[in-house]
């Protein structure tokens, strides 16, 4: 990519006499800005719904979130809610401004999945306009009218147990974190706490993942560094991820460096439906924690009805139940 | 470029806007709305105009976002450790400056090319801003009431008859920025000079311009305008964390790219920068409104870009046959 479209950069393309050879491409350019000019005007002819809600995520790439959208979709079929999905891929400080621009657009309610601590201007702006913000999974805030989600805490205390029982309280452990994001933060700290309080269990790497391919290739490339690093059998005991894709690339790792015979235990959570494969296939990866991501969805439509009807909700907090998941019920739908 | 194909660029690029405008009457062309469009874009209006900078003398910089990140984080975990806002602030821009320089040296005076060296950088500083910040968020307590609610405010327009308006903070420090970079290219020796290498490198070294010791400069100051709008961007979310500049580096490169359409001789100019910056704001704005799925506004607005562009390209490629 070398800029400079200024500098001389050849005589390439002479002119062909009798042809102007930029016409075609000019037309080509016009075309398609009128495309970009009807497209915008085409577009707001939906019927108007009863409401409309926006929902607006930096996080529809991670499979936990498309699942309790859909779980909120469908929910807002059955209110004929108009929904927009807006998802800002990663991008924090612009969920700030599609909150805005719901304002601007007067819409009858927001539900965000992002850390309401920083999007607090937008939440502002909705809260001067009147207009309710629930969260679904996002954290807690008093701006929000309420936060549906799974309760972090005791979902990390159902695997971290579950990885001391197994070891029968004693091996060397490697944790997989991203204390980046509250929600996945607040599980680490349950996990160090337990293993904390079993002497004999040592952390050997407390490893962040780079999330932005998903999370399992830089987790594997992670494992395989610390398998290498680490390579009688036995000095790995258990794999603990706070989260499904850093659990299912150690799987890979473990698997690829020949060594898912070492009895290595891996445990990870959200049950996702290739973290469920694994584990009904019975290898290195026993167990996840399912939150019931649609439950979510469902319930935090639920919230935003009850909003709209006008009652004032009181719980701030609202869990849906989660479940540990093995090799014995992997295979069930929730 | 010719003056009708620049004319019919800005025609459909109106004729774009009045259909959001048409398909909106009541919310998108209203002072409330704009300067809201006005606040969302003045992080990216910073890093945009600071990297018009470098592509003036055909350069450019990738590691404009990863230094905005680490530039909010050093000043977030400054916060921590309970530096004045002053303090906070100074080292972060220090850090941009410092980190602009790199750039330029390893350029400029190594004679590595800018996309390898600024490609190396992007990753140095990105792993430096997990590192300083462990990873994580940096937000809530920890970040003074006063950094998070310059974002938020502004100055009231009441007097000039809009009741309950504010001109945000954000916007008028991005105008500030564009002033300053306007008058360093297009009133300073300093700018000429960086026009004139963007023509030809080697002829300005022969006419005695000090080619490596400008870029050098122009680095740094591209560097300290990351590092600004990375404040600006923490102050916004207040809070920072290690990728939350990541976004800015590729819409930055298309408003210049943008910009360049708009001006006779197809040179990034900071004005049609800035043009840029607003139509990529209010695109987005616009589209929103309409509930335009994200996905497509992204395919949209590429296609814009390169729809713009194919049009300057267009008339370079004739303006050196004429």
């Amino acid at each position: 990519m070398q800029v400079p479209p200024h500098e001389t950069n050849s005589n390439h393309r002479r002119a062909e006499p009798g042809r102007m050879p930029g016409l075609p491409r000019l037309r080509a350019a016009l075309t398609l800005m009128t495309a970009l000019a009807l497209a915008a005007l085409m577009l707001p002819a939906q019927a108007a719904a009863e409401s409309e809600v926006a929902v607006i995520t930096p996080y529809l790439a991670q499979p936990g979130t498309q699942f309790y959208v859909e779980g909120f979709e469908a929910a807002a079929t059955e209110h004929d809610w108009k929904v927009d999905v807006i998802d800002t891929q990663g991008d924090v400080a612009a969920v700030i401004s599609r909150i805005e621009d719901a304002v601007t657009q007067q819409v009858d309610a927001i539900v965000i999945n992002v850390d309401p601590v920083q999007v607090a201007a937008g939440l502002i702006a909705a809260k001067d306009a009147g207009i309710p913000v629930i969260g679904m999974d996002s954290g807690n805030d008093p701006l929000l009218i309420a936060n549906v989600t799974s309760n972090g805490y005791a979902m990390a205390a159902e695997t971290t147990a579950y990885v001391v029982n197994r070891l029968g309280g004693a091996g060397r452990v490697v944790m997989f974190v991203f204390d980046a994001f509250p929600p996945v933060q607040a599980r680490g700290v349950i996990a160090d706490a337990i293993f904390a309080n079993t002497p004999d269990i040592v952390i050997i790497e407390r490893v962040t993942p780079d999330v932005a391919d998903g999370g399992i290739a830089d987790s594997r490339a992670q494992m395989e560094a610390i398998l290498a690093a680490n390579p009688d059998a036995g000095s790995i005991a258990a794999v603990w991820a706070a989260w499904d894709q850093p659990a299912l690339g150690a799987l890979q790792a473990i698997e690829a460096a020949g060594r898912d015979d070492e009895g290595i235990v891996i445990v990870g959570m959200d049950a996702n439906p290739e973290a469920r494969e694994a584990i009904a296939a019975g290898g290195n990866f026993e167990a996840s924690m399912a939150q019931d991501f649609a439950g979510i969805g469902s319930a935090a439509a639920d919230i935003v009805a009850r909003t709209l009807a006008g009652e004032s909700v009181r719980e701030s907090v609202v869990y849906v139940p989660t479940r540990l998941i093995t090799r014995s019920n992997a295979s069930e739908a929730d | 470029m010719p003056a009708h194909r620049r004319l019919l660029i800005a025609a459909v690029v109106i004729a774009a806007l009045a259909a959001l405008w048409l398909a909106l009457p009541d919310t998108f062309f209203t002072p409330g709305n704009l300067l809201n469009v006005s606040r969302q874009i003045s992080m990216l209006c910073v890093v945009a105009c600071t990297m018009t900078i470098v592509m003036a003398m055909g350069d450019f910089d990738l590691s404009v976002g990863s230094m905005a990140s680490l530039a909010g984080v050093v000043a977030a975990v400054l916060f921590t450790q309970d530096q004045s806002i002053a303090v906070a602030v100074a080292a972060a821009l220090a850090i941009g400056l410092v980190g602009g320089l790199i750039n330029g040296l390893l350029v400029s005076y190594i004679g590595i090319l800018p996309f390898v060296a600024t490609l190396g950088t992007l990753t140095i500083y990105s792993g430096a801003a997990f590192l300083i910040s462990g990873g994580k968020t940096v937000f809530g307590s920890d970040i003074p009431d006063a950094f998070g609610g310059f974002a938020r405010g502004g100055l009231p327009l009441d007097a000039i008859g809009l009741q309950g308006v504010r001109l945000p903070a954000l916007s008028v420090l991005a105008l500030g920025v564009v002033a300053v970079v306007w008058y360093l290219l297009e009133r300073r020796v300093f700018g000429r000079h960086l026009y004139v290498m963007g023509g030809n490198r080697e002829a300005a070294r022969l006419a005695g311009i000090p080619v490596r010791r400008l870029r050098l400069y122009a680095f740094g100051l591209t560097g300290l305008g990351a590092a600004a709008a990375g404040l600006m961007l923490a102050s916004r979310v207040a809070s920072a964390n290690p990728t939350q500049g990541a976004g800015l580096m590729l819409d930055a490169i298309a408003a210049v790219f943008l910009g360049m359409t708009l001006h006779r001789s197809a040179e990034p100019h900071v004005l049609g920068t800035l043009a840029g910056v607003v139509l990529l704001g209010l695109l987005d704005n616009g589209l929103t409104q309409l509930s335009v799925d994200s996905y497509v506004r992204e395919i949209l607005v590429g296609m814009l870009v390169i729809a713009a562009v194919g049009l300057a390209g267009f008339s370079r490629e004739r303006s050196r046959r004429n």
